[in-house]
């Protein structure tokens, strides 16, 4: 594509004379053959050799040392959290961005920007401020602390905590990815089906959610990706107790400091795995999406 | 009256899409909504349907008053401008909706949607999905689901205008006899005075969130009562100064004075003319074929209009001096309009 691209506009720039458009070609060939070898240096330096690193250190010391770093109760333990954190924001978010993204394309009301506006808030503040934002409501300083512990739910140094960093941290994505094709589809084929006597949830049923069916499912894969790399602001929340709050990312961040190296780069290898997964699905999605939008695509 | 709306006024902030509006409908007509953009058709057709509340005023439909009620309670077929068919579902489907919504059982459902799928030339066409078929075939799927449920009620909001010309006309004349078959009362919204012509039953002229005029098609040509609606129908033309033209009444003062091609007749100066002594003298500006007959365009007295000649009449050259005989014209004065007819006609019924 990208050849046939720079052979094809180099004529148009320069109609002078056959001898010029074959410099011009030329030259082309050259800028191509640079913005390749760029391109692939800068992607290997700055992600593949990372990643081969990652599993050569992972592995350095063999197999069964590798096993052994992974089945660490520690490592297993936070492998679970970071899993019920991931689950527990998607679906809280999956409910959150319907409800907003409907609200928001559906709806005319007084506000309405300045929520677009707030969904976007958690992307644009630091993690790390997130994250004390957290500490300051629901910590020892906060009026609801001694409600909170009346009821003895802790929120802060606890799971709770670290659901709702994560939860925060993740909840523009999926909105985000359904407002676009919301809006794009207009209002006709609902308003046609309440004509027809359908109630609300029908109508959401059959004929909003196969319209935004992928967006939503690649939303979800965004939102499941991120919430479980996240760092900052479940760093602040977790208070890094070790087998109770320590997600993945903590994980390999404690050993690492504890000078852990073969075993931190193992708990990374999982992250890794679980990123390249999420990588995959993320591509079949698209995939799918794409052939189903072309194929029902209306004029 | 079958549907009847009293009253009905609805505005948008402070524009105003419907100005005390009031008109009825008889049971099986079919009806036409028309009027430029802008002039409040689309907003009549909704709140008829449920789907916009009038700020104030009655719709009655078949002898109840349906303010209150819901869209889907009020047994209307809508059908949408862009069609608004499902596309996530089969043309099977998108007919089959309503009903199964309604929860009628299977073997009832697959019969009436195999009927609509007949009834609408669409044999063979059940699994396809709306990408997959024209713009005419969409327009008739769309009509089909509109008529599922059985709704004593159907309304259209400009269902021809994403058709190509030629489909247009077929569509035109399959709707019609459709509907009048089929026995539910129509309203079908346009802009097209030709399509409002061809396929009505009944014109409502809407002008500016108003109702200017109702009457069938025949009848606003003829008559028309406001300034708007004798302007509306077909090419008009405006003169400047229409008693430059011999043999009319003065009616002292007025806005405009607007003639139609049909109302015009231009001769040959060697031609006979019956009127000569009433005709002026003009200059043949452009001479276009326009498939059926001659439209010639003149200049007289400071007035550009045109008129038809028939193909098998001498032709006019560009530039020629022809006598210009005009039979009647339309002049308006503020809201009313008044049907002047040349005086030359009068004097020779008089003689007889």
């Amino acid at each position: 594509m990208a050849a046939e691209n720079a052979e094809k506009t180099a004529p148009v720039i320069s109609r002078e004379g056959s001898t010029e458009i074959h410099a011009k070609t030329a030259g082309s060939k050259a800028v191509k053959i640079i913005l390749i070898t760029v391109s692939v240096l800068f992607l290997f330096v700055m992600l593949v050799m990372p990643l081969i690193t990652v599993i050569y250190e992972a592995f350095r010391k063999g197999l069964a040392p590798y096993l052994e770093a992974i089945s660490d109760p520690d490592t297993v333990s936070a492998l679970l959290l970071t899993l019920e954190a991931t689950v527990i924001a998607v679906v809280i978010n999956t409910v959150f961005g319907l409800f907003a993204a409907w609200a928001i394309s559906k709806f005319r009301f007084h506000g309405k920007k300045v929520l677009v506006t707030l969904i976007d808030l958690p992307v644009t503040v630091s993690p790390i401020i997130a994250g004390l934002i957290f500490v300051l409501t629901f910590g020892r300083q906060s009026v609801i602390y001694p409600f909170l512990e009346s009821i003895d739910f802790m929120v802060v140094y606890a799971v709770p905590g670290i659901i709702l960093a994560t939860v925060f941290v993740t909840f523009p994505f999926i909105s985000r990815e359904i407002l676009p094709v919301l809006d794009a589809q207009g209002t006709d084929e609902e308003e046609a089906a309440a004509l027809m006597g359908a109630k609300g949830f029908t109508i959401f049923r059959r004929i909003t959610l196969p319209h935004i069916k992928w967006a939503l499912m690649y939303g979800i894969v965004l939102c499941a990706a991120r919430a479980m790399g996240e760092f900052g602001a479940v760093s602040v929340l977790s208070g890094h107790l070790r087998g109770k709050t320590v997600t993945l990312p903590l994980q390999v961040e404690i050993l690492f400091g504890d000078n852990k190296f073969m075993p931190a780069f193992a708990v990374s290898s999982i992250l890794v795995v679980l990123a390249i997964l999420i990588l995959i699905v993320r591509s079949i999605v698209e995939y799918v999406g794409k052939r189903k939008k072309g194929e029902n695509s209306q004029s | 009256m079958y549907i009847e709306l009293r009253d009905i006024n609805k505005s948008y902030g402070s524009f105003k899409a419907s100005d005390n509006v009031n008109f009825g409908i008889e049971k099986g007509k079919l009806v036409a909504l028309l009027g430029p953009s802008g002039s409040g058709k689309t907003t009549i057709l909704r709140m008829i349907a449920g789907l916009e509340k009038p700020d104030s005023g009655e719709i009655e439909i078949d002898g109840r008053v349906v303010n209150g009620i819901p869209a889907s309670e009020r047994g209307i077929g809508f059908v949408f401008q862009s069609y608004a068919l499902f596309r996530y579902m089969t043309v099977f489907d998108n007919i089959a909706f309503g009903l199964k919504v309604r929860r009628m059982n299977k073997a009832e459902i697959n019969e009436r949607v195999n009927g609509l799928i007949k009834l609408i030339g669409l044999e063979g066409f059940g699994k396809r999905y709306p990408s997959q078929l024209s713009g005419g075939q969409r327009q008739r799927v769309a009509f089909a689901r509109a008529l599922a449920p059985n709704p004593q009620v159907l309304l259209l909001d400009e269902p021809f205008a994403a058709i190509d010309a030629k489909v247009r006309q077929e569509l035109r004349k399959w709707l019609k006899d459709m509907i009048h078959q089929l026995g539910v009362t129509g309203i079908f919204v346009t802009h097209d005075q030709d399509e409002a012509i061809e396929v009505s039953d009944e014109i409502i002229v809407t002008n500016k969130g108003r109702v200017d005029q109702t009457g069938t098609p025949i009848d606003i040509y003829r008559h028309p009562t406001t300034a708007f609606t004798s302007s509306f129908f077909g090419v008009t033309s405006e003169l400047s100064d229409y008693m430059s033209f011999r043999s009319f009444d003065d009616i002292g003062e007025y806005d405009k004075a607007i003639v139609r091609p049909e109302f015009v007749k231009i001769t040959k100066k060697n031609e006979f003319q019956k009127y000569k002594s009433s005709a002026v003298e003009g200059v043949v500006r452009d001479a276009q074929f326009r498939g059926n007959s001659i439209e010639v365009t003149v200049n007289c007295n400071n007035s550009t209009f045109s008129a038809r000649r028939g193909l098998d009449e001498p032709a006019v050259e560009i530039g020629e001096k022809v006598d210009v005989f005009i039979y009647r014209i339309f002049v308006t004065h503020g809201d009313d309009v008044k049907l002047l007819k040349n005086n030359a006609l009068r004097e020779e019924t008089v003689v007889i």
